[in-house]
Formats: C-alpha cells, sequence, structure tokens
C-alpha cells in the first residue's frame, strides 16, 4: 500500500513561507511527478514527505497514519537522490544492502534481497565494483536497488536523472517507467524537467512560488491548462502569448482583437468585458503559414531533421515561436504570416487564468494512463 | 601536460631547487658527518669535511656513555603517539560537530580555538605548571600528554572540518532515509570516507607533538626515566666538555623513526593536503 495524503501543509524557512498550504492526495501505485522551475519548493515538498525537512503545519499521512513526526526509515519510504549519495568506500552490494545492515538482517536474506535487486537493475555483473568504477547510469540504478532493497511502499526520485547527459536520461526514463510498471509502487518523481514529467508520469503536480497551480494527467495540462504558468511551462516548446484586447462575448465564444494583428472569436466559456486585456495563447505546433494571418519577419530558423522550429518577430517586437515540418524553406529575415485554429487557442483573463475551452483534440477521460493500461 | 620548458628555463629551476635544497639539507648533513668524527677533530681549525678516522663508533658508543638513551626515544615515541590518539580523539568528534551541526556561537566558538592556537605553549608555561602542580601531575607521563594534546586539537578540528565538510551532507541524509543513527553513519560512511584526511592529522599532529614534548618535559618532569629523548640528549652536555659528535649521533638515532613513518606515508600527506582542491 502506498497511499499518501497532504493536508494544508507548510513549511516556513525562518520567517519566510516557502510552501503555502497544500492540499494533495496520491493514490497508491501511481507514479505523481513534482515539476516547476527551481526554487518552486518541490524538493523541500518532497524532503517533508521524506522526513529529511520539518512539517510547519498540517498533516501528512501515508496508509491513512499520520507521519508528521516519525523519522524517514518509519515512514516505509525509500528516497533516490540527485547526486545518488552512493557511499565511495562500500562495493555495489554493500551500497545496495546497506539498509538491510542498518536493520541486522540475517546474512542469508541480505544476500537473496540484494541478488533479486541486482537482477531487476541489470548489476548482476557489477555487483563487486566500487561506485567509482561506474558508468553515471549505473549509479543511478545502484541507488534505486539500495531503495529497492527496503521494500518501501513509497520511492522518492528528487531529480534523479539531471546528472546523465542526454541520451542516457532518454534511456533511463524508459527503464523507470519500466521499474514503475514491475513494481507497482506508489513513486513521487521530482524534476524541473517538464518532459520526465510529461513522458513518465500518471499524475503532474505543477509548482510555482511554493504553491500547487495545477494536479492533472499529462494530457489534462497539456489540453487543460488552468493558468497561464502551467500553460507555459508545460509543452516544449513553450506556449506563445500574444496581447490582445476583448471585444466582448458571443455565442461562438470570446472575440478579441490581436494587438498588430486580425480580429478573432475563440471558442472559450466565460464573459470577456469589452476592451480587457487579455492573453491569447497558441502552443508552437499550432501555428501555420496564412499569409492573411498576423505579420511576422523569420529570426532564427532550426532544422530539427523531422520538424522546424522557427522563431519569428511579432509586429509589436515580441518572439513567436513556430514548429512546422521539416522540409520548410523559410530563411531568416523572410517575412511571413502566421495563422492557427481557433478552436486550439488558449485564452487567459488578467490574472492569468484561463477561460475554459470548448474544444480539446482528444477525450482526457478516455485516454489510459501508465497505471491503468 | 605539453613540455613547456627551454633547456635554459629547466636548468634554472633546476638551480633554484639545489640551491633550496642545500639550504635545507646542509644541517642534517653536517650533524651526519659530526656524528662520524672523533671530538678532537670536530673542533678542528681550519675545518676539513672529511676528517681523519672517521667512523660509526659515536654509534656504539652512545648506548654505553648514555644507557638510558633507548629508553628516552621509547618515551618520545611513546608520548607523541599518547597526544596524536588524545589529540584525535578530541577533535574528530568536535570537528564534525562544527562542519555539520548549526548551533549558536559555533563561529565563535572555532574562532576561539583558533586564538588559542596562536598563543604558544611557551606563554602558558607557568599558569600550565600551576595546574600541574595542583593536579599532583608534576613528574607523570599525563603532564607531558595532556598539554600537547591540549594544544594540538585546534588545528586537528581546523583541518578535519574542512575534510567532513567536503562530504557530501546527501550520504548522511541518504543512511537516514535508511535508518540509520547519527553514530552508525558515522563510523559506518563518514569514517571511513574521511580516513585519507585522518591519516594526514594523525601525521601532523604526531609531528607537532615529536617537536613540542621538549618545553613540557623540562618544565614538568625531572625524572630522568619519564624524559623524551630532547631533554634526556642535554645530559651529553658534561661538566668539562660537551660531546657534540655522540650528542649528534644520538639525534640522528632519535629522529629516525619519524624520518622513516615520514617517508612511508608522505603520499597520504599530499594526496591529503591536496584533495578537493581541483575538481577531480
Amino acid at each position: 500500500m502506498g497511499d499518501l495524503k497532504l493536508t494544508g501543509v507548510t513549511k516556513d524557512f525562518g520567517t519566510a513561507r516557502v510552501i503555502h498550504p497544500t492540499d494533495l492526495q496520491i493514490r497508491d501505485g501511481e507514479f505523481t511527478v513534482f515539476v516547476g522551475p527551481s526554487g518552486c519548493g518541490k524538493s523541500t515538498m518532497l524532503r517533508m514527505i521524506a522526513g529529511l525537512e520539518d512539517i510547519t503545519s498540517g498533516t501528512l499521512e501515508i496508509d491513512g497514519k499520520k507521519v508528521n513526526d516519525l523519522p524517514p526509515s518509519k515512514r516505509g519510504i525509500a528516497m533516490v537522490f540527485q547526486s545518488y549519495a552512493l557511499y565511495p568506500h562500500l562495493n555495489v552490494f554493500e551500497n545496495i544492502a546497506f539498509p538491510l545492515r542498518v536493520d541486522r538482517r540475517p546474512e542469508a536474506e541480505v544476500r537473496q534481497k540484494v541478488g533479486a535487486a541486482a537482477e531487476v537493475l541489470k548489476l548482476t555483473e557489477r555487483l563487486q565494483h566500487k561506485p567509482g568504477e561506474l558508468s553515471g547510469g549505473q549509479r543511478q540504478r545502484v541507488a534505486i536497488g539500495r531503495a529497492i532493497v527496503r521494500e518501501p511502499s513509497v520511492f522518492l526520485f528528487d531529480e534523479p536523472l539531471s546528472n546523465l547527459d542526454a541520451a542516457l536520461r532518454g534511456e533511463m526514463r524508459v527503464e523507470l517507467s519500466r521499474l514503475h510498471a514491475k513494481l507497482a509502487n506508489t513513486m513521487i518523481y521530482v524534476t524541473h524537467d517538464q518532459i520526465e514529467a510529461m513522458t513518465m508520469a500518471d499524475r503532474i503536480v505543477v509548482l510555482n512560488a511554493g504553491r500547487v497551480e495545477q494536479v492533472g494527467s499529462p494530457l489534462e495540462l497539456f489540453h487543460r491548462p488552468v493558468n497561464r504558468f502551467v500553460a507555459g511551462f508545460i509543452g516544449n516548446p513553450n506556449m506563445n502569448f500574444l496581447p490582445a484586447t476583448g471585444l466582448g462575448t458571443t455565442p461562438e465564444g470570446v472575440a478579441l482583437q490581436i494587438q498588430n494583428g486580425p480580429r478573432v472569436t475563440i471558442p472559450v466559456e466565460g464573459n470577456v468585458a469589452n476592451g480587457a486585456a487579455l492573453n491569447l495563447g497558441i502552443r508552437p505546433d499550432d501555428l501555420r503559414p496564412d499569409p492573411d494571418g498576423l505579420p511576422c519577419r523569420v529570426d532564427v530558423v532550426e532544422r530539427l531533421g523531422n520538424s522546424t522550429v522557427l522563431y519569428c518577430v511579432a509586429p509589436g517586437g515580441g518572439q513567436i515561436c513556430m514548429v512546422t515540418d521539416g522540409s520548410t524553406r523559410a530563411t531568416p529575415g523572410e517575412a511571413i504570416g502566421l495563422g492557427f485554429d481557433p478552436k486550439a487557442a488558449h485564452l487567459f483573463i488578467e490574472n492569468g487564468r484561463a477561460l475554459p475551452r470548448r474544444h480539446v483534440p482528444v477525450d482526457l477521460d478516455r485516454i489510459p494512463t501508465a497505471r491503468t493500461a | 601536460m605539453i613540455n613547456r620548458y627551454r633547456w635554459w628555463e629547466l636548468v634554472l629551476i633546476y638551480a633554484g631547487m639545489a640551491l633550496f635544497l642545500t639550504f635545507m639539507l646542509a644541517p642534517f648533513v653536517e650533524a651526519f658527518m659530526v656524528s662520524l668524527r672523533p671530538l678532537a677533530e670536530v673542533f678542528r681549525i681550519p675545518y676539513r669535511f672529511f676528517a681523519e678516522g672517521m667512523s660509526f663508533a659515536n654509534y656504539r658508543q652512545i648506548w654505553i656513555s648514555q644507557p638510558m638513551l633507548g629508553r628516552w626515544i621509547i618515551n618520545s615515541f611513546g608520548i607523541a603517539v599518547a597526544v596524536t590518539i588524545l589529540s584525535m580523539m578530541c577533535s574528530i568528534p568536535a570537528a564534525y560537530a562544527f562542519a555539520r551541526f548549526k548551533f549558536k556561537l559555533r563561529d565563535g566558538l572555532l574562532s576561539l580555538f583558533l586564538a588559542v592556537s596562536m598563543v604558544g605553549a611557551a606563554v602558558l608555561i607557568i599558569p600550565l605548571y600551576k595546574l600541574m602542580l595542583a593536579l599532583g601531575l608534576l613528574n607523570t607521563y599525563a603532564a607531558m600528554i595532556i598539554p600537547g594534546a591540549a594544544f594540538t586539537v585546534p588545528t586537528g578540528i581546523f583541518l578535519m572540518r574542512s575534510y567532513f565538510m567536503r562530504i557530501p551532507a546527501e550520504l548522511e541524509e541518504a543512511a537516514y532515509v535508511d535508518g540509520a543513527s547519527r553514530l552508525y553513519t558515522m563510523r559506518r560512511v563518514i569514517l571511513p570516507i574521511a580516513a585519507p584526511g585522518m591519516v594526514v592529522v594523525a601525521i601532523t599532529t604526531f609531528i607537532t607533538a615529536y617537536a613540542q614534548q621538549f618545553l613540557f618535559a623540562l618544565t614538568f618532569n625531572s625524572k630522568n626515566h619519564l624524559n623524551p629523548l630532547p631533554v634526556g640528549l642535554y645530559q651529553f652536555f658534561g661538566h668539562q666538555e660537551v660531546r657534540w659528535n655522540e650528542l649528534m649521533a644520538a639525534s640522528i638515532v632519535g629522529v629516525l623513526p619519524v624520518l622513516v613513518l615520514y617517508v612511508f606515508l608522505q603520499r597520504y600527506i599530499v594526496a591529503g593536503l591536496t584533495a578537493g582542491a581541483v575538481k577531480e
């Protein structure tokens, strides 16, 4: 079992409040990712769950039991650190066996459990090596092995892939997803990398400045971000935001005037006053060349092969990013008109809140998550 | 690294090193030469580097003229070892606390320790004498060991603290999450990792203790069989003459164990003092 429940949890460092009251429920077996920019409190949140930081107020429950005042080892959690935190003087076997040795388990049990963990993580050949002789990916697996032998109900990962190079990171992402499928434990994973969040999570918790901005499945966050922060944080390249002025509400949606651009009607729910300051959000993939669209100038062209990213200068001077097909002939300095389907656009009112979209291209309730698949 | 020195630059570098080494080693060479000469040749004018009748006879003679010599050497060694052990037993836990725990006046206390180590033992020798007298420790090994340890603790704390600070805190957190107590973590994780640093501190403490025991022994001890070598050597100063050649022979015999130890452990010293200076 590995249910986790946070109720009104806060954290103060001195007089600074780094975590504002947070309610969060994580179900057994769920792969939850905390994501946010650096300093948003995601690591602090994880360390509070681990028991490495005190909880200032509120309660933390694991499997229905309040664990605020329990030491980490009594909470049924295991943690994998960013730096792996391997003991350099012990070989791989002893590193993985460490928690069992602390617990004074019999030698036979230690051998059996370490052997099984090494098997899962493909480390059997490496058991006699010192951490210094291993590659980054292997060290990472040793750190995970040390967590596995404790048989925790909740795994905690603190940016475990950020010390690896890009290729290895991609590989480890897949391995972690596989591991989760195999072990079916609750996993909480902290990262600042939204790609890791999108690829691995059953549910993502987006944090910003010590507050939870939104909780939802990857596609939910992608297609129905509740505010401008989440919209800008999830998705790569980032969403474009165009300043616009409201022209009133019609049955088709909200009519508006894009600054230095055309008038459009966006199919969203809600009322917008005439003259209200708005932000129109369009993902780079949803932009297409359109001679009647927003007149822009191509600034930088990034050719990725299967697609091309165009960074364009908007009439007001802002930057607009567009993803187009790999065979585009666009060159820097060229004039280009950018158009989009109003259904694909997001609309944010003054305080950054999103107006609910009427059309979402996928049925979010019917997309299986990794857990239910 | 590519060879970026020209031939004449190399000549200059080696000439500089030769000059420096001559300066450093000349006293040792002369001490060794004196220890080989007969007493009459020691005072000979004009001076001759290779004197007539040079032999190792003095190295035999010293054991006969001062039968306590062996005892003094053992005393010296024993006192220095005891100082090192006592000092490290105090400085390691203290250094760990200074490196890891946050407590009031931490930085102030650390400065205080350093300030104490700046005041030499010689300045405090009279109060220390009164203290030893009051505690009834005069003419015991303890009188030479305890102050020796006390004066080496600050340096030990300072060196060990910087060593502990380089050990990532995540290692301890990982052990804590795995259920290990502070002491278990210290024993199984921190101390083994800090072992090279501890060797460095042990060696520097030992050398300091070996060098500074003279003052404490001279002041707090008047029992000949408790004397360390440096004090014992004074007995080669006779009423009529100073037997320099035997004195030098005894000094060399006394320094030899430390020298041998140093040669064997020097790779630790260099590695320990420079570890972490550059990214590995």
